[in-house]
C-alpha cells in the first residue's frame, strides 16, 4: 500500500473494525450515564442515576468489596509465585525450560470452564464442600500466575545479564545483587504483571461461576445472575467500573513494559 | 554458604508456582478422569464402580453428538468471521509507525481486559428486540430483526471477543515480512492488490493459521456468551457439561464429556504450539 | 610474587574444548595482553578468572590465594566489561560507590574516594549523571573508575576500546596505559586487536582454538613467531613453503619454490624438516630486472610483477616468483614498476624467518 488513493480503503475497513471492537464498551459507559432506563435514540440525557443506585444496592457493593479483597489476595500471590518462577525459567530452566513452560502457561490454554469443574469436584472429593474463598483464592491464582509470568519473563528475557556480573565482580552476594541490581530494573514488569493479575481476577467468571457460594459472589457472577432477568442499568455501572480499571491497567503495562512484548516472542 | 547449597537453592524458586499447579491443576483434571469412570447414581455423586459406560453413552448419545456439531459449527463460522475482520486490523497494526503502534495496541488490547461478560450486556443493549440497532432499524421505517436469542447474536458476541487475538497472531508474523517485498512486487507490474495477494498474505499464512487455531479453540471454550446471548435456545459443549454436572448432577458422565472436551482442545492447542513454532522460524 | 596465575586452566562446554591447558603468569604490576581472534577462549579465560564461569580443570590463583572455587564476590579481581555494564538506574557516581558499599566503608569514606577517582578519569563534575546521558568515552572512563576505586589486585579488561570508534580508540589506548602505569595496577587486557596489543602490553599472550601458542614481549612476537598461526594473525606477512637443507646454530638454509633462501628460525627445526618461511612486506625491497652480485646475507629471487595497487602512501606490488608463489612487497610511492615489468626482490637473511609446519 504505498499511495494514499490505496490505503483509503485499508484505513476505511479498519476504522469500521474498530468501532465494531469498541462499540460494546462505548454503549456500557453511555447506559450507565444515560438518564432513562432504556439506552433510547436519540439518548434521552445525562444522568448519575445509576452510579446512586449502584452504590445502594447492598448486593452490588458486597459482591463489589468482595471482588476487590479477592483479587487483591490473589495478586499478591500469583506475584510472587510466578516472578519466581519466571527468575528460574529464564536463568535456571535448562532441558525443563520448554515443559515447565507449557505446563505454567497451561491454565490460561485450556477452556476455564473445564478448570472451574475440574476444581469443584476436586475439593468435593477432598470433602471442602464448596470451600468458599480458600477455594476462590486458589482457582483464581491459577490463572493470574501465567499473566505474571509471561509478562516478567518477556521483561527478564531482556535483561542484560553483564550487569549482575558487574555487580558480583564489585563484591555483592547473590541475594544483594538481586535486591540492588535485578529486581529495581525489572520493577517494571513485576508491576504490570501484578495489575494484569489484578484485572483478570477481578473479571474472572467461568471459575467464580463453579466455586462462589453464598456470602463468597464475586462480581461477575452477580452480574451474570441479575443479566439473566433484569436489564437495568445499574449493571452498567459496573461495568464502567472494570472499563475504567482495563483502560488503566493497559495503558500502565504499555508505560512500563511496552505492549508489543505481548506478542512478539512472549 | 557451601557452593552444593548454593547452587541446588536456586530451585526453590519454582517451587511455589509448581505447587499450585501441582496440586490445583493437574490433580484436578487427574481427578476428573477418576470420576469419568464411576457409575452415575441417583442419591450421591457417584458410585464407586467402574466404568466406561459414560464414554460409550456419550458417544451414542444423537443429542450430545447435535451440540458437538452445533459447537463446531459456531466455532468455525466464527473463525472465519473474526479472520475477514481481524486480518486489515492486524496488517494496518504491523505496518504502522511506532507511535501509531502503541496507541492502536491500546485499542486491541483494552477490550480483553474488560472481561467477557460485561462486553458481552454492551451487546445485548445493541441487539434485543428494543435495543439501539433495531431502534435505528425502525426509525428508518425497516422491521425489527432478531439478533439476540439466536445463532446470530451469539455469532456476533463470539466474533466480537476473539477478533484482539486474531490480531496479535496475525500482526506478529507480519511484522516480520520484510515491507521491501511488497515493493519488489510493484515494481514488477503487480498492482497494490495483487501485491499484497501474491506475497504478503501467503507468507502471513503461518501467522493465519495459529490464529485461526486459537480462536476455534477459545470459541468452543465460551461460556458466558453462548448463555446470555443465546438464552436458552443455543447449546454448546461447555453449557451442556456445566448443566449435567451442576443441574442433572450427573457427575461421572459431565466428567467423561468434560475429559473428552479436553483432549480435543488440547490436541488443538498442540497444534497451535507447532504452528506458531514453525511461524518463528520462517520470519 | 605473582600477582594472577593460571596453571593448566581448561574449560569445557559439552564437546566443545574452549580452553585447554592454559598456563600462565603475571607479574607484579606487568600489563599482558590476551590476544586472539574472536572465538579463541579469551573471554572465557576472563570470566573464569572473574569467578563466573567454573574450570572443568587447573587452578587459578590472586596473589597467593588459591581461588578456584571461590564466587565472584569473594576474588579480589576489578573487572570492565565490553559493554561497560553499567547499573542504568544509578548515577556515575551511586556506580562507582557500588563495590566501596559492598565492602563497607562509611559514607564519608565513599563520598572522598569516589570524588578522587572521578577527577582522576576526568569526570569531575559529571558525578550526577546517569550512564545514559554519558558518551561512549565517558560510559568507558566510568567503567573503569568503577573497577579501580575498590583498589583490586588484579585489572581485567574485556576489550574494553571495541565500541568505540577509532580516533577515540586510539586516545583511549594511551590513555589506560598511563593510568595502569601510574597505578602500578597488574592488568590482564583481552583484545582481538593484534595492533592495539602490540602497542599496549609489557607482554602479549597469543591464544588460538583455546590453546596457547606463545607468550613474549611484543617484539618477540611480532618478529620471531613460534607458529605459522601466530606469524599469520600478527601482522600482515608472506608465507613460503620450503624444506630445510642446512641448519648452523640459528642460521638456515631452505630450499623453495623460488629458490635458496638463507634465514634465521625457530629452534625447533632440523634439517629435513618441511618449513613454512615468513617474510613481511616490509623488509622486501623492489629492485631492477638484474639482480647482479648480491651482498653476503641477502637473498635475491627474481620475479614478475603481477599487480600494482595504491594505497596512498605506499604501492602494493603482488611479485610471482615462481612456481605460482605470490609475494607481496610495499614499495615507497616513488617506486615506478609496473604490472608485467621483470624485477628482483631481496631481503635480508636476518628478517626471513622459518617456522615449522605447512601451509595454513
Amino acid at each position: 500500500m504505498v499511495r494514499r488513493s490505496e490505503r483509503v480503503w485499508l484505513n476505511i475497513a479498519v476504522v469500521l473494525v474498530y468501532a465494531f471492537l469498541l462499540a460494546p464498551i462505548v454503549i456500557v459507559v453511555l447506559a450507565a450515564l444515560n438518564s432513562g432506563a432504556y439506552l433510547r435514540f436519540p439518548p434521552e440525557g445525562l444522568s448519575f442515576r445509576w452510579f446512586a443506585a449502584f452504590a445502594q444496592s447492598r448486593s452490588f457493593t458486597r459482591s463489589l468489596a468482595f471482588s476487590l479483597r479477592l483479587a487483591a489476595i490473589v495478586t499478591v500471590i500469583a506475584t510472587v509465585a510466578g516472578t519466581m518462577a519466571s527468575l528460574w525459567l529464564v536463568r535456571f530452566g535448562g532441558r525443563l525450560r520448554t515443559t515447565l513452560r507449557l505446563l505454567l502457561i497451561a491454565p490460561l490454554a485450556v477452556p476455564g470452564i473445564l478448570t472451574g469443574i475440574a476444581l469443584l469436584i476436586f475439593f468435593y472429593a477432598l470433602g471442602w464442600g464448596k470451600s468458599g474463598f480458600a477455594g476462590l483464592i486458589l482457582g483464581h491464582t491459577l490463572i493470574c500466575i501465567p499473566y505474571v509470568f509471561l509478562i516478567v519473563s518477556a521483561v527478564l528475557v531482556r535483561f542484560d545479564l553483564s550487569l549482575e556480573e558487574a555487580a558480583r565482580n564489585l563484591g555483592a552476594s547473590a541475594f544483594t545483587t538481586f535486591r540492588r541490581v535485578t529486581l529495581p530494573l525489572i520493577k517494571g514488569g513485576v508491576i504490570s504483571g501484578a495489575i494484569f493479575a489484578f484485572v483478570t481476577s477481578y473479571d474472572e467468571f467461568n471459575i467464580s461461576l463453579l466455586l462462589s457460594g453464598v456470602g463468597t459472589t464475586p462480581l461477575p457472577i452477580q452480574l451474570f445472575d441479575f443479566l439473566r432477568f433484569s436489564f437495568d442499568p445499574t449493571a452498567a455501572v459496573a461495568g464502567t467500573i472494570s472499563i475504567a480499571m482495563a483502560l488503566v491497567v493497559v495503558l500502565v503495562t504499555q508505560r512500563l513494559v511496552g505492549l508489543e512484548s505481548l506478542y512478539t516472542g512472549g | 554458604m557451601p557452593a552444593a547449597l548454593r547452587i541446588w537453592g536456586r530451585h526453590l524458586l519454582i517451587l511455589p508456582a509448581l505447587a499450585v499447579l501441582a496440586v490445583f491443576f493437574v490433580a484436578p483434571y487427574l481427578n476428573l478422569l477418576v470420576i469419568s469412570v464411576m457409575t452415575p447414581s441417583p442419591r450421591a455423586a457417584y458410585l464407586r464402580i467402574l466404568t466406561l459406560a459414560n464414554y460409550t453413552r456419550l458417544v451414542r448419545d444423537p443429542f450430545t453428538w447435535g451440540v458437538v456439531w452445533h459447537t463446531m459449527w459456531l466455532g468455525i463460522a466464527t473463525t472465519a468471521l473474526s479472520l475477514l475482520l481481524a486480518y486489515p486490523l492486524a496488517y494496518h497494526l504491523a505496518r504502522a509507525t511506532r507511535r501509531l503502534r502503541a496507541g492502536l495496541m491500546v485499542l486491541v488490547i483494552s477490550p480483553l481486559l474488560v472481561g467477557v461478560l460485561i462486553r458481552t450486556y454492551g451487546w445485548m443493549i445493541l441487539l434485543q428486540d428494543t435495543g439501539l440497532i433495531n431502534q435505528v432499524l425502525r426509525a428508518l421505517g425497516f422491521r425489527a430483526v432478531p439478533l439476540m436469542y439466536n445463532n446470530l447474536g451469539v455469532l456476533i458476541g463470539l466474533t466480537h471477543v476473539f477478533i484482539p487475538f486474531m490480531v496479535l497472531a496475525i500482526a506478529g508474523t507480519i511484522q516480520n515480512i520484510d515491507p521491501g517485498l511488497e515493493l519488489a512486487a510493484r515494481s514488477l507490474g503487480a498492482g497494490a492488490w495483487r501485491a499484497f495477494w501474491r506475497v504478503t498474505f501467503p507468507l502471513s499464512l503461518p501467522g493465519v493459521i495459529a490464529g485461526t487455531v486459537l480462536v476455534f479453540v477459545l470459541t468452543v471454550s465460551s461460556y458466558v456468551i453462548p448463555s446470555l446471548l443465546g438464552g436458552f435456545t443455543v447449546l454448546t459443549v461447555p453449557i451442556l457439561v456445566v448443566r449435567t454436572i451442576t443441574e442433572l448432577f450427573n457427575w461421572p458422565g459431565g466428567s467423561a464429556f468434560a475429559i473428552v472436551f479436553f483432549a480435543i482442545t488440547l490436541v488443538a492447542l498442540w497444534l497451535y504450539l507447532r504452528l506458531i513454532g514453525r511461524a518463528a522460524r520462517t520470519a | 610474587m605473582a600477582d594472577l596465575s593460571l596453571r593448566g586452566l581448561t574449560k569445557r562446554f559439552g564437546d566443545v574444548v574452549a580452553v585447554h591447558d592454559l598456563t600462565l603468569t603475571l607479574a607484579s604490576g606487568e600489563l599482558v595482553a590476551l590476544l586472539g581472534p574472536s572465538g579463541c577462549g579469551k573471554t572465557t579465560t576472563l570470566r573464569m578468572i572473574a569467578g563466573f564461569d567454573v574450570p572443568t580443570a587447573g587452578r587459578i590463583l590472586l596473589g597467593d590465594r588459591d581461588v578456584t572455587e571461590a564466587p565472584p564476590e569473594k576474588r579480589t579481581c576489578g573487572m570492565v566489561f565490553q559493554h561497560y555494564a553499567l547499573f542504568p538506574h544509578l548515577t556515575v557516581e551511586q556506580n562507582v560507590a557500588f563495590g566501596l558499599e559492598m565492602q563497607g566503608l562509611g559514607r564519608p569514606a565513599i563520598r572522598r574516594r569516589v570524588a578522587e577517582i572521578l577527577d582522576r578519569v576526568g569526570l569531575g563534575g559529571l558525578g550526577r549523571r546517569y550512564p545514559r546521558q554519558l558518551s561512549g568515552g565517558q560510559q568507558q572512563r566510568t567503567a573503569l573508575a568503577r573497577a579501580l576505586v575498590i583498589n583490586p589486585g588484579v585489572l581485567l579488561l574485556d576489550e574494553p576500546l571495541a565500541n568505540l570508534d577509532a580516533k577515540l580508540r586510539e586516545e583511549m589506548r594511551f590513555y589506560i596505559r598511563a593510568l595502569q602505569r601510574e597505578l602500578h595496577i597488574t592488568t590482564l587486557y583481552v583484545t582481538h586487536d593484534q595492533a592495539e596489543a602490540l602497542v599496549l602490553a609489557d607482554r602479549v599472550a597469543v591464544l588460538m582454538n583455546g590453546v596457547l601458542q606463545q607468550f613474549g614481549a611484543p617484539e618477540e612476537i611480532y618478529h620471531r613467531p613460534q607458529t605459522a598461526a601466530v606469524a599469520a594473525f600478527i601482522g600482515v606477512t608472506n608465507f613460503l613453503p620450503g624444506r630445510v637443507t642446512a641448519r648452523s646454530g640459528d642460521r638456515f638454509v631452505l630450499e623453495t619454490p623460488a629458490g635458496v633462501i638463507r634465514a634465521r628460525g625457530t629452534a625447533d627445526l632440523r634439517e629435513g624438516m618441511d618449513a613454512m618461511l615468513s617474510v613481511r612486506p616490509e623488509h622486501i625491497e623492489l629492485g631492477g630486472p638484474d639482480p647482479g652480485v648480491s651482498p653476503d646475507g641477502i637473498n635475491s629471487v627474481r620475479g614478475v610483477v603481477r599487480e600494482r595497487t595504491f594505497l596512498g602512501s605506499l604501492i602494493d606490488f603482488r611479485v610471482d616468483v615462481g612456481h605460482g608463489v605470490l609475494l607481496r612487497v610495499q614499495g615507497r610511492a616513488a617506486a615506478s614498476q609496473r604490472a608485467g615489468d621483470q624485477v628482483t626482490v631481496s631481503f635480508d637473511s636476518a628478517a626471513a624467518w622459518a617456522l615449522p609446519g605447512r601451509e595454513g
